[in-house]
């Protein structure tokens, strides 16, 4: 095998659309890498991925193919092999397109989708507390009170990444009522420029300092029929979020790959000591295939609704992000002491990984969701 | 949110602690938040509304008052969990059983008696109780409370066979290129692994999972029992077959009105030799048990307490509780993750019980030998003789030992027709 290449059917992806990304990424991310990981927000690259159709893939085109998740998370994964930070940006930028998309409302769509897709404009997506919340892990932390033309929105949502003065990102909102007993939410695209909007940094990361994370406050902000995604939110969910989570698979198959291409890089002169050491390259390579062959297979049907294809979806991506541990600490010891520079990509790489372990949704959250999914039904 | 309260208190009174709902933050009133300005001591009912959660920038509105649970407790319940779950260590893969139910068990036991050292994990959905199934329907006439038909929790199980026991835990995918069990517990990698997870009821439509119980594992039966309380009720089952018949005779035992549902005219139809149905009913004759033979179930829906079922006949019943005894089929998610062969079930070779992948074995309800399932108890201590034969061989094997003389490697399993015990205590049956 050779060792610069992704798993086979990543690197079957061969596209004019990878083989951009791979010169963006091999290119001026490379360069920008530590600084990102520092704090540098790479505004400049995303355009450029944008611009070269990487965070649109899985979207349909207008003549009505449909979207290709594969390639997608492939073009994802070629990103977070060299910087898992932007990848991670990717998947934000993605997912924004999405709800956008699926919306059906034509002010989100036409020239404002279009803009989105071509990377004039950038956002995010603010579900980590519905996704949980959905889950039965936490509360809704915004409350929509519906007024007339809309809804006014208050509450602050902690760390939505991707951000900056003039992008947005997708939001769910609890609508209050004086019913008790009916629960009902909307979701929209939220403009971090629209008053009432506050964006404040958030305390220091070990990592990815570069992603524009923030948390945002909202005060008596309105929301208004041009930003609806859908009310009520939870068929809109129930319809995206098999594709929302499987395409952060592809930034835990660009960290695993470049932590495995990190051990072969040093196998000339260290194999003979590394040779004692467990997790060595060929062995995380074929998991790392075989869970990318499942990933692709699972791309292909991004909007089945049925429970059992979410649960093989969730585990792909806990397999990928208890991958990505595996890979980044085993990198770190194949390197030794050249892998544990502050300006080593093998040590950033061990925080990119705990970063997709413990990112909405977590390995926890992940496996509490699927023994949720599992249990019997039975009467009330 | 309790600000009000606070405002009252009297200054020397005990400081809190108070949760952020986003990111568990704690801000404890004894220490303040100084970094934002909170002194020592400042009491959360005096925090101004604008100030924000140092960690994660939600406001002082997603906080709520926070009573930290007793550390020593959950320290020490979580010492019982490990040591219950932990008997063997981690690293050695050894064998994976999926399922405890007589199967697992059965094969649990068999493989200790030839294999004292080596590893056993048993991955379970349960908590591995070891109680007779057959007894459920039994305990409904006797009013049984469910806990008395456990034999033997999980955990003294576990600790008496030495096999490391994940209860509560689903197994969701196999990876073989790894021989990996992926679980919501994490992965366990395995040396052999063997399926034993069982059927689960078939519910054909109108039925619902969400409208009417199957009576097929301890907790369904605990929970059902739950849900009779103490008065007598109407119970509707769905389906004349074994369970079904089995049910309706013990339920009316136990003092419940019973209408029982069918396609075919009389009950146990699938045994027609038998021709046990007449002089069933004949038996039930003095139990509050109505059949309702030769309909279709059109339609289920909750009716307020109640279920309404209605037939494609016109006949409308109102229960109070609904059973489906529908049939089982075999769960498919583990057999498609690992691409087994599949023929009504988990398809496996009759001389070692092994499915169409190396290292993954069968048994119980969930195989098929030659296109044939079996859902009854007897094969199942002949099966697990016979898987216990193979994993002898294939431990050996992986060790590099020579087969033992004394063990055969194969000792084939047969398939018998089964003679069915119908516990119809009105009426005791054996079906051919």
């Amino acid at each position: 095998m050779n060792p610069a290449d992704l798993p086979p059917e990543l690197a079957a992806q061969s596209t004019p659309l990878i083989n951009a990304v791979r010169t963006i990424a091999q290119g001026p991310l490379a360069q920008q890498a530590y600084a990102i990981d520092r704090g540098a927000y790479p505004q400049d690259v995303l355009k450029q991925l944008a611009a070269a159709g990487a965070m649109s893939a899985h979207l349909p085109k207008t003549d009505g193919t449909p979207g290709d998740y594969g390639l997608a998370i492939a073009a994802m994964a070629e990103a977070s092999k060299v910087c898992g930070a932007t990848g991670f940006m990717m998947w934000c930028q993605s997912v924004a397109g999405l709800y956008m998309q699926a919306s059906g409302n034509p002010a989100l769509q036409g020239e404002r989708l279009a803009r989105h897709v071509r990377g004039d404009s950038l956002g995010g997506t603010g579900l980590s507390n519905p996704m949980k919340s959905f889950a039965q892990i936490e509360a809704l932390l915004l409350k929509a009170t519906p007024v007339a033309g809309g809804y006014r929105i208050n509450g602050t949502l902690p760390w939505v990444s991707n951000l900056a003065a003039d992008h947005y990102f997708g939001a769910i909102a609890a609508v209050t009522s004086d019913d008790a007993g009916s629960s009902r939410e909307i979701m929209f695209m939220l403009r971090c420029d629209a008053p009432g909007v506050t964006l404040k940094a958030c305390p220091e990361f070990s990592g990815m300092e570069g992603t524009g994370t923030f948390s945002v406050h909202c005060k008596d902000l309105f929301v208004g029929s041009d930003d609806l995604v859908a009310d009520p939110a939870k068929p809109l969910i129930a319809r995206i979020r098999g594709g929302f989570v499987l395409l952060q698979c592809g930034m835990a198959a660009g960290i695993v790959q470049g932590a495995i291409d990190s051990m072969w890089a040093v196998e000339g002169q260290l194999g003979h000591v590394n040779q004692y050491l467990e997790d060595r390259p060929a062995d995380l390579q074929a998991e790392l295939d075989a869970l990318v062959a499942r990933i692709m297979k699972l791309a292909e049907t991004p909007f089945d609704t049925s429970t059992d294809y979410f649960i093989n979806v969730l585990d792909a991506r806990s397999h990928g992000a208890e991958l990505c541990l595996r890979a980044a600490n085993s990198a770190l010891m194949h390197q030794g002491a050249r892998g544990y520079l502050m300006h080593s990509e093998v040590q950033r790489r061990v925080r990119e990984a705990q970063f997709v372990a413990i990112v909405t949704p977590a390995i926890k959250h992940l496996r509490k969701e699927m023994a949720r999914l599992s249990a019997q039904e039975m009467p009330a | 949110m309790t600000a009000a309260a606070d405002t009252l208190m009297p200054a020397d009174a005990a400081w809190q602690l108070y949760i952020c709902h986003a990111c568990g933050y704690i801000y404890n009133e004894e220490e303040g938040d100084p970094d934002s300005g909170l002194l020592a001591g400042t009491r959360f009912a005096d925090i101004p509304e604008d100030w924000a959660c140092p960690l994660c920038g939600v406001t002082k509105s997603d906080f709520e008052l926070y009573v930290a649970p007793d550390l020593s407790a959950l320290k020490n319940s979580a010492t019982c969990q490990a040591s219950a779950h932990l008997s063997a260590p981690r690293s050695a893969p050894g064998i994976v059983v999926v399922g405890a139910g007589k199967a697992g068990w059965q094969l649990v036991q068999n493989l200790r008696a030839q294999l004292p050292d080596t590893p056993i994990t048993l991955v379970t959905a349960c908590a591995g109780d070891v109680y007779d199934k057959p007894l459920l329907s039994v305990a409904m006439a006797r009013r049984i409370v469910p806990q008395a038909l456990v034999k033997e929790t999980g955990a003294e199980a576990a600790a008496h066979w030495q096999v490391r026991l994940l209860a509560h835990t689903q197994a969701l995918h196999i990876c073989t290129e790894s021989r990996t069990l992926r679980t919501t517990r994490g992965p366990v990698p395995y040396a052999q692994l063997v399926l034993a997870h069982g059927a689960e009821a078939a519910l054909p439509a109108p039925l619902r999972a969400d409208l009417c119980w199957r009576i097929n594992h301890l907790q369904a039966y605990q929970r059902f029992q739950a849900a009779l309380g103490a008065q007598p009720q109407h119970v509707a089952i769905v389906g004349a077959g074994l369970i079904g018949s089995e049910l309706a005779n013990d339920l009316a035992l136990g003092g419940h009105r019973v209408t029982l549902i069918d396609t075919q005219a009389r009950p146990l139809a699938r045994w027609p030799a038998d021709q046990a149905g007449e002089p069933l009913l004949a038996a039930w004759s003095g139990l509050p048990i109505h059949f309702m033979g030769a309909v279709q179930l059109q339609d289920l829906q909750r009716q307020g307490a109640q279920y309404q079922l209605r037939t494609s006949d016109g006949q409308v019943v109102l229960a109070d509780q609904v059973i489906a005894a529908t049939g089982l089929v075999t769960p498919t998610r583990l057999a498609r993750s690992a691409e087994l062969d599949w023929h009504n079930g988990i398809a496996v070779d009759a001389q070692t019980l092994q499915t169409s992948v190396p290292h993954i074995y069968a048994l119980g309800d969930c195989i098929s030998v030659n296109g044939q399932s079996s859902r009854f108890i007897e094969p199942i201590l002949r099966q697990a003789q016979t898987l216990t034969a193979a994993l002898v061989c294939a431990c050996q094997r992986e060790a590099h030992l020579p087969d033992s003389a004394e063990q055969p490697c194969a000792q084939p399993y047969t398939v018998r027709d089964a003679v069915v015990r119908v516990k119809t205590t009105s009426l005791p049956l054996s079906l051919h």
